[in-house]
């Protein structure tokens, strides 16, 4: 049985663009098949009990197996004029969706996960940051985030400090705000929306609002590619599977302080999809 | 269940500075070896974030977690956290550690109280590690010669002559793991194609 307040969230389902060009998507939601597809010009998700209630945002399908709580969240960032707006694809995760998330909001991984790239040794510390819950949209949002990175976005030459800001603003969808290369002035904005295909199995779908003009795209989407995929070889070697919310099971640090706030946050709301809940 | 040491490889597959995965009667194991040959055998699993640590890295007499690179040293304690370069761990902070041995060119672990020592395999040289998608009884059937039930042991043909070998049964998850030992001075190429051949005609016969 899935609490109502799993069922009345926001998922993605598909690339928006795929589904447009005629494709039919046949998967899965919450553990329960799902089709995709265009019905007389409109994109329709359909369940076992019939049409779920469907939105279209930031190039992907987003789907709701409840009666939505609430609207699906903005990300202000993908109507400005000038970025560049990539769908990424999808990487299929032998994880639960709660630990994609949660490892997109880590940074002290990057110097060993993706090494010379978004980080290396021996810049290794994680300076203090600040985490809150924002009290208007209920998002946990990570700020003044410092790191050093090698190579931190596919237009970076050499090495940088990297400024970042986090946010969860859905239990499996996180956007990252990070210093752009090209326009200290602004942002690259960068999201993980993730389809919980069940509680061990997810598809990720990562998309990026950039200030990018030259890179190719193809480039643009082998380097976020590239990036997952290390990730992945993470994620699918996690004991247990599930994301433990028992505080007593793993054991955290300053630097883990939006990995806590997440998980609070998703306990809090009893969005335990995904999650375990006793130690193991 | 009294604890009993298992086979959960042979020393030559396990150089120096790197680790592997092991079980102990399913429990998951990073089994690793330091920059001098000291052998450990802990739980597979990094306090921090679940991580399995035999998916680390070996830095002298220290194993690393690849996820955030937390180091632990001998006994399991966690030494250093590159994220926090100036904090002293808490000693709380500690891998389960396993007992774990080396004779006879075989990695034994047992849990870290168990007394005394794996059986002693006198006469025989490790020959290989195969892993199987039967069970035991399927291997004893296609080679009557065999016998036991953790350790099968018998004389059987291999390459026209009559050859011991010792097979030390490891259980998995999905399937059996035969750490294989041979008769000193026998062909060890036409006893790894024996094996081989054992397992083609056991996996036909039955599944796990």
């Amino acid at each position: 049985m899935i609490a109502p307040q799993v069922l009345n969230e926001w998922y993605p389902v598909a690339m928006a663009s795929q589904i447009r060009a005629g494709q039919r998507r046949l998967t899965q939601l919450l553990g329960d098949p799902i089709t995709v597809e265009v019905q007389d010009c409109a994109i329709v998700v359909t369940g076992q009990g019939g049409a779920l209630r469907v939105t279209e945002a930031f190039g992907h399908v987003w789907a709701c197996p409840g009666t939505p709580a609430h609207p699906l969240f903005p990300i202000p960032e993908a109507l400005e004029t000038g970025r560049r707006l990539v769908d990424v694809g999808v990487v299929r995760v032998k994880c639960s969706p709660l630990r994609a998330v949660e490892n997109f909001l880590d940074i002290a991984h990057f110097p060993f996960v993706h090494t010379d790239v978004l980080g290396a040794e021996p810049h290794t510390e994680v300076n203090r940051y600040e985490v809150n819950i924002r009290a208007d949209s209920d998002e946990v949002w990570a700020t003044k985030v410092t790191f050093y990175q090698p190579q931190a976005a596919k237009s970076a030459e050499g090495g940088i400090v990297t400024q970042y800001m986090y946010r969860v603003p859905a239990p499996t969808a996180a956007v990252l705000y990070k210093t752009c290369p090209a326009r200290p002035d602004a942002w690259d904005v960068i999201g993980i929306f993730v389809q919980p295909l069940s509680e061990e199995l997810c598809d990720v779908w990562p998309w990026m609002a950039l200030y990018d003009d030259t890179t190719p795209q193809a480039e643009l989407i082998a380097f976020q590619q590239m990036i997952f995929l290390q990730d992945r070889s993470i994620l699918e070697n996690q004991i247990p599977r599930l994301l433990p919310l028992d505080p007593g099971m793993e054991v955290p640090t300053q630097a883990d302080l939006t990995s806590i706030a997440y998980r609070r946050w998703l306990k809090k709301r009893g969005l335990t999809y995904g999650a375990q809940m006793v130690a193991a | 269940m009294t604890p009993r040491w298992t086979a959960t490889g042979l020393s030559q597959d396990l150089p120096k500075a790197v680790a592997m995965a092991g079980h102990w009667q399913g429990q998951d194991l990073a089994v690793w070896r330091s920059a001098t040959g000291r052998l450990q055998a802990w739980n597979d699993r990094c306090p921090h974030r679940g991580m399995r640590l035999s998916h680390g890295f070996v830095r002298g007499e220290t194993l690393a977690c690849i996820y955030h690179g937390w180091v632990y040293g001998a006994e399991g304690g966690c030494k250093h956290i590159p994220a926090h370069p100036a904090l002293t761990p808490p000693a709380t902070i500690r891998v389960a550690v396993f007992a774990c041995v080396e004779q006879d060119g075989v990695i034994w672990v047992a849990p870290a109280d168990t007394l005394g020592a794996p059986t002693a395999l006198r006469g025989l040289q490790p020959l290989r590690s195969i892993s199987l998608t039967c069970d035991v009884a399927a291997v004893l059937l296609v080679e009557p010669a065999l016998s036991g039930e953790d350790t099968l042991r018998g004389l059987v043909q291999i390459a026209g002559q009559a050859c011991e070998v010792c097979l030390l049964v490891q259980h998995g998850a999905s399937g059996l793991t035969l750490h294989a030992l041979c008769a000193v001075g026998a062909d060890r190429i036409a006893a790894s194609r024996w094996l081989e051949d054992l397992r083609r005609r056991a996996e036909r016969k039955g599944t796990a």
